[in-house]
């Protein structure tokens, strides 16, 4: 799997993410490794505010990924088809434009 | 170069030469791209290759050979150690960590420990092909990015599930207990059974109820009627002792 372009997640804009899966189906690799990025050490250092919530069922239903913004808009990804980098370049095109001013002083 | 070519060429004076050489003023290895001669030209637009041409890309359909790669050394001893661990241990969970940090690992090892619960790392390459050849071929899927093992000889599921909780960025995936594949809720529920003396009991009450049911419907005709009988004897004995009383008033 090809390594997304920036290595670290900024989760500033976001509110609560709710990852939930079933580990039995074949079509959960994307969504396990989003989870990983997602809730590593030095994401959610970056707003410690932010819940990463994990779901594991056994329903053989879709994985689907929740993000609940700070402004109250939500982004539901569903990751059946997807792979993770696409997932994290949707979630960082978003939370960067939610949140230019954050970023671009961070950059700086 | 042309100075040497003509001394030797040249022996007598005024012989012109049958071939002459090139005049170039570059030498054989330079910093730009010297042009080929033109024969070199030629011969590598003849013989430049043309590959085969295909209908397909190469991607597209999976290949009808499977690419089986021999297992090296350390993947032979890494297969003996965890058929050793799936022969002793009688829980074996597999928890997904979305990177938790050193001290948080340690912490966490030295609470399981306590209980007796070892935390095992392997690579997911290996532990998929050792558990495709095994019966425990159903856990496969589960081994995908980055996942931890906790084994342990006793099947201690509370307790795990509570270290676990103090712990927010480990999930549970699932759990193979006494060679049972059992999905989170499953954990979760085998968790909440009872002891064994505590279910034997049950389960023995439940069968002597069928049975002991049985001998009341059995010996129901014969209690109804001992019943109506006794019923019957205690009317008699009153009707006569309530005779007997006014008989005896009256004789009095």
């Amino acid at each position: 799997m090809a390594a997304p372009s920036k290595a670290t997640v900024v989760l500033k804009a976001v509110k609560k993410i709710t990852v939930q899966f079933c580990p039995f189906e074949s079509n959960v690799r994307s969504t396990r490794e989003f989870l990983a990025l997602v809730g590593s050490e030095k994401a959610r250092t970056t707003n410690m505010n932010c819940e990463v919530i994990t779901v594991v069922k056994h329903d053989k239903s879709e994985p689907v990924v929740d993000i609940t913004y700070v402004d109250g808009e939500k982004l539901l990804m569903k990751g059946a088809n997807l792979t993770s980098s696409e997932m994290l370049s949707a979630f960082q095109s978003r939370c960067v434009a939610k949140d230019p001013q954050a970023k671009v002083g961070e950059k700086k | 170069m042309a100075a040497t070519l003509c001394s030797k060429l040249l022996p007598k004076q005024g012989w012109v030469p049958l071939t002459q050489s090139v005049r170039h003023g570059s030498k054989a290895v330079t910093r730009h791209r010297k042009p080929l001669h033109i024969q070199k030209q030629k011969l590598l637009a003849v013989t430049q290759y043309i590959p085969p041409a295909r209908e397909f890309p190469p991607g597209a359909y999976p290949s009808h050979t499977k690419h089986v790669q021999e297992d090296n050394d350390l993947t032979l001893l890494m297969k003996r150690e965890l058929k050793k661990l799936f022969e002793d241990c009688k829980m074996i969970a597999v928890v997904q960590n979305s990177s938790s940090s050193a001290e948080d690992m340690m912490t966490l090892r030295h609470r399981l420990y306590k209980h007796n619960i070892t935390v095992k790392f392997f690579p997911n390459k290996v532990v998929r092909s050792f558990l495709s050849d095994s019966i425990y071929c159903n856990m496969g899927p589960l081994f995908v990015g980055p996942t931890v093992m906790f084994v342990s000889k006793e099947p201690k599921v509370k307790e795990m599930l509570t270290t676990l909780r103090g712990s927010p960025q480990m999930t549970l995936l699932g759990a193979c207990v006494d060679n049972t594949l059992l999905s989170a809720q499953g954990i979760v529920s085998y968790s909440k059974l009872p002891s064994m003396t505590v279910i034997q009991g049950e389960v023995v009450s439940g069968l002597s109820m069928l049975t002991s049911h049985t001998a009341y419907l059995l010996q129901r005709h014969p209690a109804h009627l001992s019943q109506l009988l006794q019923q019957y004897i205690k009317q008699q004995s009153s009707d006569g002792s309530a005779e007997a009383a006014p008989k005896a008033e009256e004789a009095t």
